[in-house]
């Protein structure tokens, strides 16, 4: 029987390991990074500290940021790195700060995307392994694979990014997906205004409102949006097409099974999507490999809230349902740095403490 | 902070029309009260209430006192309970509207945005903002707290508050902010403003409440005495201070 402190020391040896490097970003960071890479959503739960000049800062709330703004700094972009790290973060849930310990990996510029998140995956699996935990519930989802979904299943290019950028987020899809059942009943299709007519209308409306039309969203840019709208509602998805996204979004089993299920409502629905599953089963395969024991379901709907997400996420539990591991593919979060494009990236976090709490049940 | 056996403490807007009507609302009931010392003096009482202190608190403040149980009751508005802290309506007991500050919080767009009606149409806009004009959506509110939760409900997460003191309505026309939440009675502001609230903008009715602290440490005897004070202000059914 091993004590918390073997435990402990068995993390720091796996986070020490000879192929990585362990990165010890600062405890007080610049809060404007947190703000602009995740917005406000996130930022609520920051704890906050301001310099007398008004500048902001936050008490570390996770190491992935900073890493990967390190490796920016360095001049690494492109090349391959692995970092490890294992720390203290703090944020705030309900006005109460909470302290927590954090362990996690990230793979930034790995030429091999896939090979990199089995990699990641394993991380995961041999951290749990330190805590006893051996038949985690495992949930997969697809980022990726949603988009190129709706790419398949030709959704109007407008609606499929309305449609996007609520993945990730129930409600909000959910009622999205009602507007989309329910499209509204237009008595008489509208006289299509000419696009310079609309634009002339709105610039005369921001100037009498005092509004500068560069600031801000613009005459044409209001005006295109006002014509698109119009468009969309004059031409609503076909409830067929509704109908599949709901039964695609309605997927959350073990993941053969829905792999099988996603495949055979494309195929009845007229176009194949085998090759885009194709890479999401393998790493299914070698989740499976990995731990025999897990329980590993394929969540259609499931993905974090944050847009740098791409490919493959997957998040374990523990007996009480609370996350233990979490991570998955989010290329797009160094180009949201700052990188200039997409950067081939993966990782995943630890909760320590809910780790340790598993292991003495 | 009540550490006597017993006795309350109230508090009461420290200034402008909001105390002026609160103290209408307690003389009606019977209940004058004393600010000896005028504007300038934080501590008054109640004519035949010696067991009552008052206190004279800014409105937000006497929202914080009620959430964490440095007052017993309070006068204030609905709207700041909710802003003061994000479990804010969790610690306090609404014991009823007084009639007065009513007031809406609501979202607000420049009335050119005729693309824009519904919070749907503003999580659209604020996906791709960034990417178009390479910063986020702004929003200027001193409603913090209750803005990220309707936003959150609408699943808009690309924005930034911008926190504003006073004025907010001149915020869009300023170029420091795209939007507003802001509280509105009449709506005649927004509208000279040239901003509209969106169809479903309305984040909160509020009014001028009467409120019972429930993080307060509250004894039998002071229970007792709670009773007793609502009974006198009235329109209360008795045995609010089981709920406690």
């Amino acid at each position: 029987m091993k004590t918390a402190s073997e435990r402990y020391a068995a993390l720091v040896r796996l986070v020490e390991s000879r192929t990585v490097t362990r990165a010890t970003p600062a405890l007080l960071l610049p809060a404007g990074p947190y703000f602009d890479l995740a917005g406000e959503e996130f930022g609520r739960n920051l704890l906050l500290t301001t310099t007398n000049n008004g500048v902001e800062y936050c008490l570390r709330p996770d190491f992935t940021l900073p890493i990967a703004q390190q490796y920016l700094e360095e001049g690494l972009t492109g090349a391959p790195s692995a970092y490890t790290y294992l720390g203290p973060i703090f944020r705030q849930y309900q006005s109460t700060p909470v302290e927590f310990e954090q362990a996690g990996l990230e793979l930034l510029g790995q030429a091999d995307a896939d090979n990199a998140l089995d990699q990641v995956l394993t991380f995961a699996r041999w951290a749990l392994a330190i805590y006893d935990i051996t038949a985690p519930n495992v949930r997969l989802g697809g980022v990726g694979l949603f988009e190129a979904f709706l790419e398949a299943a030709e959704i109007p290019v407008a609606w499929r990014s309305r449609i996007r950028h609520r993945f990730g987020h129930p409600e909000a899809l959910e009622r999205l997906m009602e507007r989309l059942s329910n499209p509204e009943e237009r008595a008489e299709a509208p006289a299509p205004d000419s696009r310079d007519t609309v634009i002339e209308i709105v610039t005369d409306a921001m100037l009498s409102g005092g509004l500068s039309l560069i600031g801000s969203r613009t005459p044409e840019e209001i005006a295109d949006r006002y014509l698109e709208k119009q468009a969309l509602e004059s031409a609503p998805i076909p409830p067929e097409t509704v109908a599949l996204l709901q039964n695609y979004l309605s997927v959350a089993e073990s993941t053969e099974t829905a792999f099988e299920r996603i495949s055979e409502m494309c195929k009845q629905a007229g176009f194949d999507f085998d090759e885009p599953l194709y890479q999401v089963r393998n790493h299914a395969a070698a989740l499976a490999a990995l731990s025999p024991n897990a329980d590993v379901i394929f969540d259609a709907s499931f993905s974090p809230r944050l847009d740098y997400y791409t490919g493959i996420v997957f998040e374990m539990t523990g007996s009480d349902g609370e996350v233990l591991a979490s991570g998955g593919e989010y290329d797009r979060m160094l180009e949201r740095l700052g990188a200039g494009e997409p950067v081939k990236a993966s990782g995943c976090a630890l909760w320590v403490d809910r780790l340790e709490r598993e292991a003495e049940q | 902070m009540s550490t006597l056996p017993g006795g309350l403490t109230l508090a009461i807007p420290s200034k402008g029309r909001l105390e002026e009507l609160t103290r209408k609302a307690f003389s009606t009931a019977r209940m004058n009260i004393a600010r000896p010392g005028g504007a300038r003096s934080y501590v008054g009482s109640i004519k035949n209430q010696p067991q009552v202190t008052v206190r004279f608190y800014p409105a937000a403040e006497i929202a914080r006192e009620l959430i964490l149980g440095g007052v017993d009751i309070g006068v204030t508005g609905s709207d700041l309970i909710h802003e003061a802290s994000e479990n804010g309506e969790e610690n306090v007991l609404f014991v009823r509207g007084l009639g007065f500050g009513e007031a809406n919080v609501v979202v607000a767009i420049p009335d050119s945005w005729i693309d824009v009606q519904q919070m749907t149409d503003l999580a659209d806009v604020a996906s791709d903002f960034r990417s178009r004009h390479g910063r986020w959506l702004r929003v200027a509110t001193k409603y913090v707290n209750l803005t990220r939760r309707h936003f959150a409900k609408y699943g808009i997460a690309e924005y930034r508050i911008v926190e504003s003191a006073g004025a907010t309505e001149s915020a869009p026309a300023a170029g420091s902010a795209d939007l507003i939440v802001d509280i509105t009675s009449t709506g005649s502001t927004l509208a000279a403003n040239q901003l509209r609230v969106l169809e479903d903008g309305l984040i909160m009715k509020s009014e001028a409440n009467l409120i019972v602290s429930r993080t307060a440490d509250w004894t039998p005897l002071r229970k007792a005495q709670l009773e007793a004070l609502l009974s006198i202000m009235g329109g209360v059914p008795p045995g609010i201070s089981t709920l406690l």
